[in-house]
C-alpha cells in the first residue's frame, strides 16, 4: 500500500513539473525562512547561558530618580562591593567589581596593540566559570597578572607559550600573561547591556583589580577614602544557592542609599539585581521598570517566522485543492475499487508529507547555501546545528505540522468526491472549495501587505532620525582615543604639529566622544531655580578649539576664545540646558556647582550625541584640559583619506612612540546608532520579499489553474467577439478583489503594530495615509503581473483549440 | 438469488417539477445471468447501474443484495459490500494513468489488504489469463482502446466478485476489439459463472446476454 502511494505521489509530482515546482519551492523558501528565524531566535535566547553558573549570576543595577523620573544606571561606587560582601555575605557566593570595558594598548616589546579588555576582581573567573585553556580560576590573584584571549595569545606570541611572559598595558604598567581563555562567541558577552548604540566587541583581556587601582590615582582615591558618592564601577553577583534573585533584590535595595553621605540621598538609589539571562534580552528600563529589549525582536521575528511558513502551506492547501478535479478521477476510481475514505485522507497526507520533505531537504540546502550570508547581515556566528539531535527533533516535528497543515484541508477535500459525480466527469470544484481559496489568498497578502507597510515605516523612522539636524559637522571628523597618558600637558604641540602636517584643519579635546556622554553632573544651582528641583545635566569638558573642530553652530554669545583668560570658568550651554534651566536671557547669567561660579557667554544649537531617537538632553560645555579622553581632528576637506591618515599616524607616533592610532570616523560611528533599527530594516526587507515572492508563486499557480479551468468559457467568449484585453481584464479582476479585500484588512492590523513599535522612539516618525496606500497598490501591482502572464497566455489561445475538445 | 430491487423510485427536482430518473423498477437478477440493459439516452440506463452498484442511492423502494436490505444500510456498510461483492467496467475505462498496468491491476487488492506474495500471484494468473503479461509495465496511455479496457476488466475481476456492472464497456471501442470483450464476457459468465449487467446501446453486444431489459424514461418496457 505504502508502495503503491509512493509511487503515485513520486509520479505525480513528476507529471506536474511546474507544479511540483512551485509547490516544492514555496513550501521550501517558507520553511527556509523558519529555520533561519529559528536559528536566529535560539541564538539570541541561548546569550550567555553557556557560563555555568548563569542562572545564579546578576549585574548590580540602581535606580535613580530626580524629578519624577526614574533612571536605570550600571555605574556603583567603590565601597558598595565590599559592603555587599561583608553585611551580606549568606546572600552571595561571589561578589566582583570591574571596570568599564575598553579599548587599551597591549604591547610585548615593539608590537603594540589596541585590545577591548577589562579589569576585574579576582573571584570573576570563578564565578562566570571562565573557559580558561591556560591558568586557572585563581589566575587574576597576582597584582600584575593579565589573562589574554586564545586570538590574542596568537597574536602577540604566534606558537610560543604566553604563560608568565611579561607584557606592557597602555605604556605604563608591566603585566604578566597568567592565563589563556577561549575566544568567547557572540552570544557570549558580560558587557552586552552596555552597548546599545554601538557593535559589541570581543573581550581579549581581563586583567587584575589591583593593577587598575595602581594606574589609575582616582581609583585609588575612591578605594582609600570609600567614596560613596563617586559612581564608576560595574558590579557582578552570583548568588548563593539557596537565595532567589527576587529576595536577594529585595534584601538590598536600600544598601547604597543607606551609606550616602547626607545631602546626596535626594535621588534616592535603589540598586536591584538584574538576572544574567536578562542581560541580553529585557536591558531596556524605563522608569526603572524592565520593559523588554531584544526581546520584543525576538518575539517579532518568531511571528514573521511562523507567518511566513503559514504563506507556503497556504499554497500547498491552495494549488492542491486547484488541481481537485485532476486528481478526482483518480478518487472515484480508488473509492469503486474499493478504498475508503480514511485510506484515501491517508494516500493525500502521505503525498503532503513527501512534498514537505523534500521542501524541507531543499529548505536545508537553502539554509547551508544563505547562512555565511545571513551571520553577516544579523552579527552572529549560527552554525548549522548538524549534530544536535534535538535540532533534528524539532525539525521532525516542524516537518509534521506543516505536512498536516498544507495536507489537512485537500486531504480532506478531496476525498469526499463522490465517485458516481467525479467518474462521469460532471464534478465542478465546488463553491465551497472556491472561496476557502479565496480566503486562503486574501490571508497571504494580508500578511504580504503588512509586512510591506511595516518595512516602509522602519525605513521612514530610520531616515527621520537620520535626517534629524545633528548640531555639528560629522564631515571629515575624526575621533581618536587617548589610551596611554603620553600626551597629558602636550595640547599645543600636538596641536601645532597636526596642523603643520596640512591635512588637520583642527584639533580639539574632549572628555566625550562625539556620539556618546561620558559624565553627567548633579548639583547646578542658579538664580530662580525651584529648590526641590533635582539637576543632572550632561557635562563636556572641552578644549577651546572644541567649537572650531566640530562646526557647532552658535545660536546667541559666543564661542571660547584664549583671548577671555576667564573663559577657563565659562559655560556655554545647548539650547535644551536653556530650555532645562528656564533661562530668559542666559548669556551673562551664573551657574553655581561645587567647584565655584561659572558664566554663560555662550549657547549653542543642540548637539545630537546620544540616540537619535530620544530628546537631547541639557548639556554644558566648559573648559577643562585635564579631563579629556578624547583628540577630535578636522581633515583637510579634499585630501586623500589614506594619506592623511598616515601623515596623523606618524605625528601620533611623536608623542606615543610605537602606540597604534585608535580612531574612528564620526559619521561612521554615527551610523551605528541606527544598528538594531538597520538590521531590522534589512531583515524585514528580506522577509517581506520572500512573503510577497511566495504569496505571488501560489497565486501564479492558482492562476494558471483557473485559466485552465475556463478554457472552454474563454474559448465561447472569444468566438462571440471578446477581445483580449477584456478577456484579460475578466481572468484578473477577481485577484484585484481579492488583493483590494487584503488590503483593508492588512493596513489598520499594520498600522496598529508599527504605533505601537514606534511608540519605542521618542523622535519619531508620522505615518501617513499613502505609506500603507503604497504598500497596498505596490503588492497589487507585483500581483497583477503574476497573473497576467497566465491571463493574457489563456486570452490568447485559439479557440477552435480550446473548444476541439468537447 | 443475487440481487432484488422492488419498487424503485429515484427522482430529482427541478424547477418545482419533479423529474424521475427510476420510475418503479422492479428487477430480480439470479446468479450466474447475463443482463443486457438497453435504451436509448437519458432513459436511465446508468442510473439503474449505478444504483445497482450502490455508487448512487434511490428515493424510494427496497432493494436487496445477497438478502442485505441495501436500503437500510449505513453508507460504510453499503461501501463495504460493494467492495467485496462488486466489481465495474467503465466505458472510458478508468485506469489510473500513474501507474503501470500491473500497478493497476493491483490495486483493489491493497485495499482489500491482501499480503503481498498473494497479491503477487493473483495478478501474475490475472495477467497470464487475459493474456497481457508482455504489457504489465507499460502505462495505460501506452495501450490501445480494446487493450486498456482489457486491464479495466481483468481489474474489475482481479478480487473475485459476484457481480460484473459494465456501463458501455465497449463504447469507445471499435468493432473488433468491442467483438473481443463480449466474447470475453461471455467466457466469463458461461466457464466461471460470473454474473453480469450491462448496459449497451448495440442490439448486437445484447445479443450475448441471456436476458435483455429496455428502459424508457426510466421506465421498465
Amino acid at each position: 500500500m505504502f508502495k503503491n502511494y509512493l509511487k503515485i505521489a513520486w509520479r505525480n509530482l513528476f507529471k506536474n513539473k511546474g507544479y511540483t515546482i512551485i509547490n516544492i519551492g514555496g513550501l521550501a523558501l517558507g520553511i527556509a525562512v523558519a529555520l533561519f528565524i529559528g536559528l536566529w531566535v535560539h541564538d539570541e535566547l541561548s546569550f550567555n547561558t553557556n557560563f555555568k553558573n548563569h542562572e545564579r549570576i546578576a549585574q548590580v543595577l540602581m535606580n535613580k530618580t530626580g524629578n519624577g523620573e526614574t533612571r536605570t544606571r550600571y555605574n556603583h561606587p567603590y565601597p558598595l562591593a565590599d559592603e555587599l560582601r561583608s553585611t551580606y555575605g549568606d546572600d552571595f557566593d561571589e561578589v566582583v567589581m570591574s571596570s568599564f570595558p575598553g579599548d587599551n594598548v597591549l604591547s610585548l616589546k615593539d608590537k603594540h596593540l589596541n585590545e577591548y579588555g577589562a579589569f576585574m576582581e579576582k573571584g570573576f573567573l570563578r564565578m562566570f566559570s571562565f573557559p580558561m585553556l591556560k591558568g586557572n580560576h585563581n589566575a587574576l590573584s597576582n597584582p600584575n597578572a593579565i589573562i589574554i584571549s586564545e586570538s590574542t595569545a596568537k597574536a602577540f606570541f604566534g606558537d610560543e607559550d604566553p604563560m608568565e611572559k611579561t607584557m606592557q598595558l597602555n605604556n605604563d604598567a608591566v603585566v604578566t600573561v597568567k592565563g589563556v581563555f577561549k575566544n568567547l562567541p557572540k552570544n557570549a558577552n558580560i558587557f552586552d547591556a552596555l552597548s546599545a548604540f554601538s557593535e559589541p566587541k570581543a573581550l581579549q583581556f581581563v586583567a587584575s583589580w589591583e593593577l587598575y587601582v595602581t594606574m589609575n590615582d582616582w581609583v585609588k582615591t575612591a578605594r582609600d577614602q570609600k567614596l560613596w558618592d563617586n559612581n564608576s564601577y560595574l558590579l557582578y553577583a552570583q548568588i548563593a544557592d539557596n537565595s532567589s534573585m527576587q529576595s536577594v533584590s529585595d534584601k538590598i535595595k536600600n544598601v547604597l542609599y543607606q551609606h550616602l553621605p547626607e545631602g546626596t540621598k535626594r535621588s534616592n538609589p535603589q540598586i536591584f539585581l538584574h538576572a544574567m539571562e536578562d542581560w541580553h534580552l529585557r536591558s531596556t528600563f524605563q522608569n526603572g521598570q524592565s520593559v523588554g529589549g531584544t526581546i520584543q525582536y525576538v518575539r517579532m521575528f518568531g511571528i514573521i517566522g511562523i507567518f511566513v511558513l503559514l504563506l507556503a502551506c497556504i499554497n500547498f492547501m491552495n494549488l492542491s485543492t486547484a488541481r481537485a478535479q485532476k486528481r478526482a478521477k483518480e478518487v472515484g476510481i480508488r473509492k469503486t475499487v474499493g478504498s475508503r475514505r480514511n485510506q484515501l485522507v491517508g494516500q493525500f497526507m502521505f503525498e503532503s508529507l513527501l512534498v514537505t520533505l523534500c521542501a524541507f531537504i531543499l529548505a536545508c540546502g537553502l539554509v547551508l547555501l544563505f547562512l555565511p550570508f545571513f551571520n553577516q547581515l544579523a552579527n552572529k556566528q549560527i552554525l548549522f546545528p548538524f549534530v544536535n539531535p534535538i535540532f533534528w527533533i524539532i525539525c521532525a516535528g516542524l516537518i509534521l505540522v506543516t505536512s498536516l497543515l498544507a495536507g489537512s484541508y485537500p486531504a480532506v477535500y478531496l476525498s469526499s468526491f463522490r465517485p458516481v459525480k467525479v467518474l462521469k466527469g460532471t464534478i465542478r470544484t465546488g463553491r465551497s472549495a472556491t472561496s476557502f481559496r479565496k480566503v486562503l489568498v486574501v490571508v497571504q497578502f494580508t500578511v504580504s501587505i503588512i509586512l510591506v507597510a511595516g518595512t516602509v515605516v522602519v525605513n521612514r523612522q530610520i531616515q527621520h532620525s537620520k535626517d534629524r539636524p545633528v548640531g555639528y559637522d560629522k564631515n571629515g571628523l575624526v575621533m581618536v582615543e587617548k589610551t596611554t597618558e603620553d600626551y597629558q600637558g602636550k595640547y599645543n604641540a600636538l596641536r601645532d604639529a597636526l596642523k603643520e602636517t596640512g591635512v588637520v584643519q583642527e584639533m580639539a579635546e574632549s572628555s566625550s566622544p562625539l556620539t556618546e556622554v561620558w559624565n553627567s553632573n548633579a548639583g547646578y544651582e542658579w538664580e530662580g531655580k525651584d529648590p526641590d528641583f533635582v539637576t543632572n545635566i550632561v557635562a563636556f569638558y572641552v578644549s577651546h578649539d572644541y567649537g572650531n573642530t566640530v562646526d557647532w553652530d552658535l545660536a546667541q554669545g559666543r564661542d571660547f576664545s584664549r583671548d577671555f583668560a576667564s573663559d577657563s570658568t565659562s559655560y556655554i550651554l545647548n539650547e535644551a540646558a536653556v530650555k532645562y534651566m528656564g533661562l530668559e536671557n542666559p548669556i551673562g547669567k551664573k551657574i553655581r556647582w561645587y567647584d565655584g561660579q561659572h558664566e554663560v557667554i555662550g549657547v549653542v544649537k543642540n548637539l545630537l550625541t546620544e540616540s537619535p531617537f530620544e530628546p537631547i538632553k541639557p548639556a554644558i560645555y566648559s573648559i577643562n584640559y585635564n579631563q579629556t579622553n578624547w583628540i577630535n581632528l578636522k581633515l583637510v576637506y579634499g585630501k586623500s583619506l589614506a594619506a592623511s591618515l598616515g601623515q596623523i599616524e606618524t605625528v601620533f607616533g611623536k608623542f606615543s612612540p610605537g602606540v597604534p592610532l585608535n580612531y574612528q570616523f564620526v559619521d561612521a560611528a554615527f551610523e551605528k546608532k541606527f544598528k538594531t533599527e538597520e538590521r531590522m530594516r534589512k531583515l524585514s526587507e528580506i522577509f517581506s520579499i520572500l512573503a510577497i515572492f511566495i504569496s505571488c508563486l501560489g497565486l501564479f499557480g492558482l492562476a494558471t489553474f483557473m485559466a485552465e479551468q475556463r478554457t472552454k468559457e474563454i474559448g465561447i467568449r472569444k468566438v462571440l467577439g471578446a477581445s483580449v484585453p477584456s478577456l484579460f481584464q475578466l481572468l484578473s479582476k477577481e485577484f484585484v478583489v481579492l488583493i483590494i479585500v487584503s488590503g483593508l484588512i492588512a493596513v489598520p492590523v499594520a498600522y496598529h503594530f508599527m504605533k505601537q513599535w514606534l511608540e519605542n522612539y521618542t523622535y519619531r516618525t508620522s505615518m501617513p495615509w499613502w505609506v500603507f496606500g503604497t504598500a497596498v497598490i505596490g503588492v497589487l501591482l507585483v500581483a497583477i503581473l503574476t497573473v497576467s502572464y497566465q491571463a493574457i497566455k489563456a486570452a490568447k489561445v485559439n479557440p477552435i483549440k480550446s473548444l476541439r475538445t468537447e | 438469488m443475487l440481487l432484488q430491487l422492488k419498487n424503485i423510485f429515484k427522482w430529482v427536482n427541478s424547477g418545482g417539477q419533479r423529474i424521475f430518473l427510476l420510475k418503479d423498477i422492479n428487477l430480480e437478477v439470479a446468479e450466474g445471468e447475463f443482463i443486457s440493459v438497453m435504451g436509448p439516452s437519458g432513459s436511465g440506463k446508468s442510473t439503474l447501474l449505478n444504483v445497482i452498484g450502490m455508487l448512487d442511492t434511490f428515493d424510494e423502494g427496497e432493494y436487496n443484495f445477497l438478502d442485505e436490505s441495501v436500503h437500510t444500510l449505513k453508507e460504510k456498510h453499503r461501501s463495504n459490500l460493494y467492495k467485496e461483492y462488486i466489481g465495474f467496467v467503465f466505458q472510458s475505462y478508468h485506469l489510473l494513468d500513474d501507474l503501470t498496468v500491473q500497478e493497476n491491476l493491483e490495486m483493489p487488492l491493497l485495499y482489500k489488504k491482501f499480503k503481498g506474495s498473494e497479491r503477487k500471484a493473483m495478478v501474475a494468473d490475472m495477467l497470464d489469463r487475459f493474456n497481457i503479461v508482455g504489457k504489465k509495465d507499460l502505462f495505460p496511455a501506452q495501450l490501445s482502446g480494446g487493450q486498456q479496457q482489457l486491464v479495466g476488466v481483468a481489474r474489475a475481476l482481479i478480487a473475485n466478485p459476484k457481480l460484473i456492472l459494465a456501463d458501455e464497456p465497449t463504447g469507445n471501442l471499435n468493432s473488433q476489439q468491442s467483438e473481443e470483450i463480449m466474447e470475453l464476457f461471455k467466457k466469463l459468465n458461461q466457464e466461471e459463472g460470473v454474473t453480469i449487467i450491462q448496459v449497451t446501446h448495440s442490439e448486437k453486444n445484447a445479443a450475448y446476454g441471456s436476458r435483455i431489459i429496455n428502459l424508457l424514461d426510466g421506465r421498465k418496457v
